[in-house]
């Protein structure tokens, strides 16, 4: 109440929350052109980050959806690693086609988020406890099949398909991540399922006794972020032209800290893809630009870790600092 | 117990207003040493009030507190009522569930406890003896879930007597307030409790006993007081009561209520329950008339309250079946989306988590029900729909894009009646409607429901509140322990009928 009356569109105030983070962008760009003009501000600087981080926006807009339900996709990041190493072996090991080879992927993604929603749903269990040990074990899986090494060698079909294309310049992986963010959009807001996540997450009981199948809303989210992962996993075999075991580790935690620092823009409050995709290029623009200028890997987590604990408490402001059950 | 000398505990001139209305007015009360003493009273009578100023919870606007003849400052401070001797076991016991029996019992004794080391075997003997003391059969280190419903009153009645025997620093017994302790208890263990009552109070504890069974209150108490809308009525030897004076005195000659509904012509059922049986419900049949509100009263414990939620689905039935429209549908399993389809909608009591989502805006919350199967939402017209729900139920906002959040009491109801209501229910079942609720949107309420039933609708509506009944419903069905007692109909739904139905009905079972 005491945060804002009401949200008029005309609200200046608001018309800033909404817009923040893209205004820092925008700052930090400016900033980091000016101290380094030659290598920061170059399309092909630009194009780069914009077609290798499409993996990282779709990692993101695949943990939103549970996270809108009220549920975390822990193993989302393993999953990604796991179909990207089971793609390069069916392709480069066991030379199957990838006419083949990329529904299995998907299949494999959405299999593991119907495993995690499951047990989730069944044993009653909260899914981060779920999905951190499903993802673990994951991880297991990919270490034993791949041997523990770097696959390559994968059909440079797959790599024209998601890097070596490009459209303006920038790759067209890029492209498929903003094609996701707009379905995602349009779910979220102009479809029944998009308000019954909402309302899975926001209000579970309320939704429920309207009639809202909550469980098979939630079991649904779980899947659709398992093969989100599996998407991201495919796109990633394919900007490397390789796999390798250790690839998803390190994206769980960024997408994290754009998920939540999406919703602290665009549409305030709620998870949302335009803000989640702002979001990671907002992250990444930072790092490349600090490591451009000399700062050296530390400043990675430096970045991630603190924009996540930042977007959870600029969010909790945004909303009045109510208990929520995070 | 004794009269005369220093009481163990004093009231005097105790008032407390809420938005005008006086909760409590100029209201005294005496406890001796060692006596139990009843406190009754209907629902807004004030006793609960009475508590939440004696454990610290409700500043009071007036009056005054002695406990063993020295002055004590009010409002306490919350968690300083066990340093004067006064401890609270409410209805729900404050037990975890999960937690042996000695965790229970130690839990919170930060006064004794060494912070940096609890000797377990020490504390175990410790509890050994103290059950052994009040002839209990307890072990340490059962866990609190295995214990029976008796055993687990019991133990949070010693935990509270322990903790204001061992700490006072005067050295006097201290005084236990049990607010309810027993609605949920079979008879036999009502017994075994009382027992354990007597044997406190033969050291000398006072007892505060609330409660709105008036034959345990006959049973147990040495004195009792009643209040009705804030004011003491009496104090009563109990012993020299009947059972009516204090029927009499908590019922009152109550001035008749508005009632503004007529006599409806009988007609055939639109909807029939049979057998319906729940958690506390046993094999209850009930039906309801096209255009008539039918009322389910009962005190705590009833299982009236149980009954819309079994026939909307949000909980599954143990047995029972619906009739609606010529259609039978199995209570055991039906969902709230079948209730929906069979139009039937229900507007639960606990509005904050099952009426509305609090952070999503109005039109979000009254839009929900309508969106199954639509692919491509149009929000301009969700929006339109929802402004024009708000004009019709008078929701006072600032836009329909407000979190609901941010709306009073009454508005988010009217929201939660419009957004139902949209859908031309056949049957809306209603859980306490009105609670939390200003005059104001209370009357608009009932102008809607009365406008359904004038359309042929029928309304099935559970409340506590009996000036209610009165008001707005056609016939009223009194519960208790989960079965239907007493039906009162037409000019007989006055609120002191249906006070008399619920507290004389104890008597059967006696």
């Amino acid at each position: 109440m005491k945060w804002r009356k009401n949200m008029h569109k005309s609200d200046l105030s608001y018309q800033m929350e909404r817009f923040g983070l893209i205004i820092v962008w925008l700052a930090f760009i400016a900033l980091f052109g000016a101290l380094r003009p030659d290598t920061f501000l170059t399309w092909s600087n630009f194009s780069t980050i914009f077609g290798s981080e499409a993996v990282l926006v779709i990692v993101t807009l695949g943990l939103m959806i549970p996270l809108t339900a009220g549920d975390f996709d822990l193993s989302i990041a393993q999953i990604l690693t796991l179909v990207s190493m089971t793609v390069a072996i069916l392709d480069a090991r066991m030379d199957l086609p990838l006419a083949l080879v990329l529904p299995i992927g998907l299949a494999l993604g959405a299999l593991i988020g119907l495993i995690n929603g499951a047990i989730t749903l069944y044993f009653r269990v909260h899914s981060l406890i779920v999905t951190l040990g499903v993802g673990t074990f994951l991880h297991g899986i990919t270490l034993w099949i791949g041997n523990s090494q770097t696959i390559s060698g994968v059909s440079p079909m797959l790599m024209e398909w998601v890097i070596i294309q490009r459209v303006f310049g920038v790759p067209i992986a890029f492209y498929y991540a903003i094609g996701l963010a707009v379905a995602i959009w349009y779910m979220l807001s102009y479809t029944a399922f998009g308000q019954q996540l909402l309302f899975t997450g926001r209000g579970r009981e309320v939704g429920r006794l309207t009639g809202v199948a909550v469980d098979r809303v939630r079991l649904t989210a779980f899947v659709l972020s398992g093969m989100l992962g599996a998407f991201a996993g495919i796109l990633y075999t394919g900007t490397t032209g390789s796999a390798n075991p250790s690839s998803g580790t390190f994206l769980l935690l960024p997408a994290f800290a754009a998920a939540f620092l999406g919703s602290t823009c665009i549409r305030p409050g709620r998870f949302n893809p335009w803000g989640s995709v702002i979001a990671v290029y907002f992250l990444v623009t930072g790092i490349n630009g600090l490591s451009i200028l000399g700062f050296r890997t530390f400043v990675q987590d430096l970045f991630y870790g603190g924009a996540l604990v930042l977007a959870v408490m600029i969010s909790q402001l945004v909303s009045g600092r109510k208990d929520r059950g995070l | 117990m004794s009269q005369s000398g220093t009481p163990r505990l004093a009231l005097r001139g105790l008032t407390k207003t809420f938005g005008g209305v006086r909760a409590l007015d100029c209201a005294d009360l005496t406890i001796a040493p060692g006596e139990v003493h009843g406190l009754l009273g209907t629902n807004g009578s004030g006793k609960s009030t009475l508590i939440k100023v004696l454990s610290g919870f409700h500043a009071p606007d007036a009056g005054t507190l002695e406990i063993d003849g020295r002055a004590v400052t009010l409002p306490m401070p919350l968690g300083r009522s066990e340093a004067h001797g006064l401890a609270f076991v409410h209805q729900n016991l404050g037990l975890l569930p999960e937690a042996t029996v000695l965790e229970n019992l130690i839990a919170g004794d930060h006064e004794r406890l060494n912070p940096w080391w609890i000797n377990w075997s020490k504390e175990a003997g410790r509890a050994r003896r103290l059950f052994a003391e009040h002839h209990l059969a307890l072990s340490p280190q059962h866990v609190v879930a295995d214990l029976s419903p008796v055993q687990r009153a019991q133990l949070a009645i010693v935990r509270a007597a322990d903790r204001v025997q061992e700490h006072r620093s005067h050295g006097v017994p201290g005084t236990l307030v049990l607010d309810e302790p027993t609605p949920f208890l079979p008879q036999e263990d009502v017994r075994e409790l009382f027992a354990l009552i007597r044997r406190l109070t033969a050291r000398g504890v006072s007892i505060i006993f609330v409660s709105h069974d008036i034959d345990e209150v006959l049973e147990v108490t040495d004195r009792s007081t009643v209040l009705r809308d804030g004011k003491v009525i009496g104090t009563f030897e109990t012993a020299a009561t009947g059972r009516g004076d204090l029927v009499e005195a908590i019922v009152g000659r109550a001035v008749a209520a508005d009632r503004r509904v007529s006599a409806l012509t009988p007609a055939a059922p639109v909807a029939e329950v049979r057998g319906l049986t729940g958690a506390i419900l046993k094999d209850v049949s009930l039906s309801v008339q096209p255009g008539e509100i039918l009322g389910l009263t009962g005190l705590i414990g009833a299982g009236h309250d149980e009954v819309p939620m079994l026939i909307a689905g949000a909980r599954p039935a143990v047995a029972g079946d619906l009739t609606l429209n010529g259609r039978t549908y199995d209570l055991g399993r039906m969902s709230p989306a079948d209730s929906i389809a069979a139009g039937i909608a229900l507007i639960p009591a606990d509005r904050q988590t099952a009426g509305i989502a609090p952070e999503l805006s109005l039109t979000e919350n009254a839009t929900l029900p309508q969106l199954r199967g639509s692919l491509a939402l149009n929000h301009r017209r969700n929006r339109d729909i929802t402004a024009d729900l708000m004009a019709r139920f008078r929701v006072k906002a600032a836009s329909p894009d407000q979190p609901a959040a941010e709306l009073s009491g009454g508005n988010q109801q009217k929201l939660v009646l419009g957004k139902w209501l949209q859908l031309d229910p056949r049957l809306v079942l209603l859980d306490e409607p009105t609670q939390g609720i200003d005059v104001g949107a209370r009357q608009e309420i009932y102008d809607h429901l009365l406008a359904l039933c004038a359309a042929g609708g029928a309304v099935i509506c559970a409340t506590s509140e009996f000036e209610q009944l009165e008001i707005i419903a056609h016939r009223v069905l009194v519960f208790d322990r989960g079965r239907i007692k007493a039906e009162l109909k037409g000019a007989g739904v006055t609120k002191a009928a249906i006070a008399k139905a619920c507290y004389e009905m104890a008597e059967e079972h006696a």
